[in-house]
C-alpha cells in the first residue's frame, strides 16, 4: 500500500516538472509574437503597406516592395528547390537500395547544416561575380538552404507510407513510377507539404545570404539580374539603424513577416486537408 | 507432443476395446449354453444390453470428436472404423443373445453326436473369429484381419456342408434340427461381421477400402 | 496450346539473398479451381504464392531460378513484362490494405484509373460490378464516396477483393486473407471464394488447415521449402500419401 502512494506522488511531481517544462518552451514564443504584434501593429496602415521603403530622414514609408522582394525571392527559390528537394527525397525514400543512395543522403545531411552565411558567400562567388548582386543569386543561395529541408522532410514523409500500400498498387499491374507519383505522394502530401512549408519559413526569414548576393535595396522590381528589397534583410538593415521610425519600421516589418508565414501555413493546411 | 484430441481419442479406444472384450464373453457364453444345453439367457440378455449401451455411449463420443476437433486423416479413420466396429460388436451380442433364446428350447444335449460335433466344431471357429477380430483391432495387426477372410470361407462351407448333410439325412423335424438349423444361420451371421470389423481395421490403418468376404 | 492447367510450375527455386527458401518445387495448377498452400510458418507459401506473380523480385536480394509457365508462357522469360503479368492477377494480402487516402469508388477504380481509363461510365459500371462480385455492394452502395479506411476488417478485405477484380484478372492470389478477421467475416469471404471459383483460378494461402479442408479444390502441402505432397483435397485429408503431411494434418507438428 505504501508502495502506492510513494508511487502517485513520484507521478503527480513528474506531470508537474513536464508541464513546468512546457510552459518554459511556451513562453519565448509567446513572449516574442506578442512583442511583434503589439510593437508592430501601431505601424500597419494601407500607407505602410503600399509605400516602398523610405530613404534617411524621409518620413513614413513602407513595406509594400520588400514584400514583392520576398515574394520573390522565395518564389523563385522554391522553383529551383522544391522539385529538386521533392526528386531527392523521392529518391532516398523509394530507391533507397541503390549504392548511390547512402551518399545521397550523406552530402544531403551536411549540406543541412551549412551555415547560411557561407551558403551566401557561395551564391556570391557564383552569380554576384558574373551578374552581379541581383534577385537570382539571392534565389539561388536560398534554393540551397532549402533543398536538403526539402529532401529530408519528403523522405520521412515517404517513410511514413506503409510498404502494403505500395504491395497493392504493385500487385495491381501499377509501374513503379506510376505507383510512386500517384499513390505513394497522395498518400504523403500532408506530411510534403508540411515539409515544404518549413523551408519557405526558413528562407523567408534568411538575411545574411540575402545580404551578400543581393544587398539593401530599397526600390521596386527591376528585372531578374537586379537586387531587390526583401523584408528580412530590411528588418536587419532597420533595427541597428539610429532613426526611430526605421526601428518603428522594423517591428511592422516584423509583424508582416510572421504574418505572411502565417497566412502560407494557413492556406497550405486548407489544400492537404484530408477528405475523411 | 500430445494433442487436444487425444484424450477423447483414448476414451473412444478404451471403450471400443471393452465391448471387444464384452462380445467375445457373450458370444462364449451363449454358444458354450447352447451346446452344453445349460441356462445363460438372462446373463446373455444383461450382457447384450451392455454392449448396446457401450455403443452408444462410443457413438455420442465419436460425435463429440468430430464436432469438437474436426479431425482428418488418420483421425477421422479412426473415428469412421470405431463406429462401424461398435455396431459390428453389438450385432455380436445381438447374435448370442439370439443362440441363448433358440438354447431355451433344450439345447444339443441330447442330440446326435454328429450334430454336436459339426455344432462343436463351428462354434470354436467362429468364437476364435471372434477373438481374432478383437485381437487384431486392438493391436491394429493388418495381416490377422487379413486372415479372417480365409477363415470366414471355411465357416461358410462349414455351414452349407452341414446344411446338405442334414438334408441328406433328414431327421424327423424335432428340437435338435429347428434349433441347429438357426444356430448355424446365427453363426454365420457372426463370422461375417467379424470380416467386416476386419475391413474396418484395415482402411483404419491403411486407408485402403477391402472386400474381405 | 490448350491446357487445364493455369500454372505449370518447373523446378521452381527461390532465395531471399543467401536463404534458399524454396527448393526445385513441380505443381500443375487446375483452372478455375481453388487451390490451397499449406504447410508451417517459414515453409516458404508466401513466396511461393509470390512467385506466381512476379512480386518476390521485388524485394532487394530475392531471386528466382526455373520456369512458371501461365497460360503455356514462361513468364520469367527475359521477354516478358512483369507488369503485364501482375495485370493478369489480381492479389489480395493477409492485411486488408486499401489506398488510405482514397474513396471505396477510388479504390475499385484504382487499378482502371491508373491505367489510363477515365470514362466515367465504364469506371461506374466496372466498381459496381466489382462490388456485386466481391459481395460488397449492398453494403456500401449508398455511400461510396466513404473512405475506404472507415470500412470493418471484413468490409475491407472485400474491398481489396473487389479492387482486384475490378482490373479483370484471370487468377486470384490470396495469402492468408482471413488471417486478420473475425469468424463471421471470414466465413463470407470463403462463401465469395468458392463463388469465384467458377470463373477465376484462385491459390490461396493458409495457415489454417480447416479452411484449406473447406473452401479448395485442391491442396499442397510446403515444408521447409519443398513440396511434399500436392492432390486432390479430399484425398490429402482423408488419406495422405506422406507420413509428414498426415503427421501435419492431425496437428502432431507445426
Amino acid at each position: 500500500m505504501a508502495n502506492y502512494k510513494i508511487r502517485k506522488i513520484k507521478d503527480r511531481f513528474m506531470c508537474i516538472l513536464v508541464w513546468l517544462a512546457l510552459l518554459m518552451a511556451l513562453i519565448p514564443l509567446f513572449s516574442i509574437l506578442g512583442e511583434v504584434v503589439l510593437k508592430g501593429a501601431s505601424s500597419i496602415n494601407v500607407n505602410f503597406l503600399t509605400q516602398p521603403t523610405p530613404t534617411v530622414g524621409e518620413a513614413g514609408g513602407g513595406v509594400a516592395n520588400a514584400m514583392q522582394g520576398t515574394v520573390l525571392a522565395v518564389g523563385l527559390a522554391s522553383l529551383i528547390g522544391v522539385p529538386i528537394g521533392l526528386m531527392s527525397g523521392i529518391f532516398l525514400s523509394e530507391y533507397s537500395e541503390t549504392k548511390l543512395s547512402p551518399a545521397v543522403r550523406f552530402f544531403n545531411d551536411v549540406l543541412n547544416g551549412f551555415p547560411s552565411i557561407v551558403i551566401g558567400i557561395f551564391g556570391y562567388t557564383i552569380i554576384v561575380l558574373s551578374i552581379g548582386f541581383s534577385v537570382m543569386a539571392a534565389a539561388f543561395a536560398l534554393a540551397i538552404i532549402m533543398i536538403p529541408i526539402v529532401t529530408r522532410t519528403t523522405e520521412e514523409a515517404l517513410k511514413l507510407v506503409p510498404a502494403t500500400v505500395r504491395e497493392a498498387a504493385i500487385a495491381l499491374g501499377v509501374p513503379r513510377w506510376k505507383t510512386i507519383v500517384s499513390v505513394v505522394l497522395s498518400g504523403a502530401k500532408k506530411g510534403i507539404a508540411t515539409g515544404i512549408l518549413l523551408s519557405l519559413a526558413r528562407i523567408a526569414g534568411e538575411s545574411a545570404p540575402v545580404l551578400v548576393t543581393m544587398g539593401y535595396w530599397r526600390w521596386w522590381f527591376a528585372g531578374l539580374d537586379k537586387p531587390v528589397a526583401n523584408l528580412a534583410l530590411n528588418i536587419y538593415i532597420f533595427a541597428i539603424s539610429p532613426f526611430e521610425n526605421w526601428q518603428t519600421l522594423a517591428w511592422g516589418s516584423a509583424l508582416v513577416l510572421v504574418t505572411l508565414i502565417l497566412g502560407i501555413s494557413v492556406i497550405v493546411r486548407i489544400f492537404t486537408q484530408e477528405k475523411y | 507432443m500430445s494433442r487436444l484430441i487425444d484424450t477423447g481419442l483414448e476414451q473412444l479406444t478404451s471403450m471400443v476395446f471393452r465391448m471387444g472384450e464384452l462380445a467375445h464373453k457373450t458370444v462364449s457364453l451363449s454358444l458354450n449354453g447352447y451346446i452344453e444345453g445349460t441356462n445363460a439367457y438372462e446373463e446373455v440378455q444383461s450382457l447384450s444390453e451392455m454392449l448396446i449401451t457401450i455403443a452408444d455411449e462410443a457413438e455420442n463420443k465419436a460425435f463429440e470428436l468430430i464436432a469438437r476437433f474436426q479431425p482428418v486423416a488418420s483421425d477421422l479413420r479412426i473415428l469412421k472404423s470405431y463406429m462401424k466396429i461398435t455396431y459390428d460388436f453389438a450385432r455380436y451380442g445381438r447374435y448370442a443373445l439370439d443362440v441363448s433364446q433358440i438354447a431355451r428350447l433344450g439345447g444339443l444335449k441330447q442330440c446326435e453326436d454328429w450334430i454336436r460335433q459339426s455344432i462343436r466344431e463351428m462354434s470354436e471357429k467362429v468364437l476364435g473369429m471372434v477373438r481374432t477380430s478383437v485381437n487384431s483391432l486392438k493391436s491394429h495387426d493388418t495381416n490377422l484381419a487379413r486372415a479372417l477372410s480365409e477363415t470366414e470361407k471355411q465357416v461358410d462351407s462349414m455351414y452349407f456342408e452341414y446344411l446338405n448333410r442334414l438334408v441328406e439325412k433328414a431327421p424327423a423335424t424335432n428340437r435338435c434340427t429347428i434349433s441347429s438349423v438357426l444356430v448355424v444361420r446365427y453363426l454365420e451371421r457372426i463370422a461375417d461381421h467379424a470380416t467386416y470389423i476386419g475391413e474396418s481395421i484395415i482402411y483404419l490403418a491403411t486407408g485402403e477400402k477391402v472386400t474381405l468376404r | 496450346m490448350f491446357s487445364p492447367y493455369k500454372f505449370e510450375i518447373e523446378s521452381l527455386n527461390a532465395w531471399f539473398g543467401s536463404k534458399h527458401v524454396l527448393k526445385n518445387i513441380n505443381m500443375k495448377i487446375k483452372e478455375k479451381a481453388v487451390t490451397a498452400v499449406i504447410g508451417p510458418s517459414g515453409c516458404g507459401k508466401t513466396t511461393f504464392i509470390r512467385c506466381l506473380n512476379r512480386m518476390h523480385e521485388i524485394v532487394p536480394g530475392a531471386k528466382v531460378s526455373g520456369r512458371v509457365l501461365f497460360n503455356g508462357i514462361d513468364i520469367y522469360n527475359e521477354d516478358v513484362d512483369p507488369v503485364q503479368i501482375r495485370r493478369k492477377m489480381g492479389m489480395v494480402f493477409q492485411k486488408p490494405n486499401p489506398f488510405p487516402m482514397m474513396s471505396i469508388y477510388d479504390n475499385v477504380a484504382a487499378g482502371l484509373k491508373l491505367n489510363g481509363i477515365k470514362d466515367k461510365e465504364k469506371l461506374d459500371s466496372v466498381v459496381e460490378r466489382s462490388l456485386k462480385l466481391a459481395i460488397l455492394w449492398d453494403e456500401v452502395k449508398d455511400d461510396l464516396n466513404k473512405s475506404g479506411a472507415s470500412l470493418s476488417g471484413g468490409q475491407q478485405q472485400r474491398l481489396c477483393i473487389a479492387r482486384a477484380l475490378a482490373v479483370e484478372p484471370e487468377v486470384m492470389l490470396m495469402d492468408e486473407p482471413c488471417s486478420a478477421l473475425d469468424p463471421i467475416a471470414t466465413a463470407k469471404i470463403e462463401t465469395l471464394i468458392r463463388m469465384l471459383a467458377e470463373d477465376y483460378t484462385v491459390v490461396i494461402v493458409t495457415h489454417n488447415m480447416q479452411q484449406a479442408a473447406r473452401v479448395s479444390d485442391f491442396t499442397a502441402f510446403l515444408y521447409l521449402g519443398e513440396l511434399i505432397e500436392f492432390g486432390p483435397t479430399k484425398e490429402i485429408f482423408e488419406n495422405p500419401k506422406s507420413e509428414l503431411t498426415e503427421k501435419y494434418i492431425t496437428g502432431e507438428f507445426g
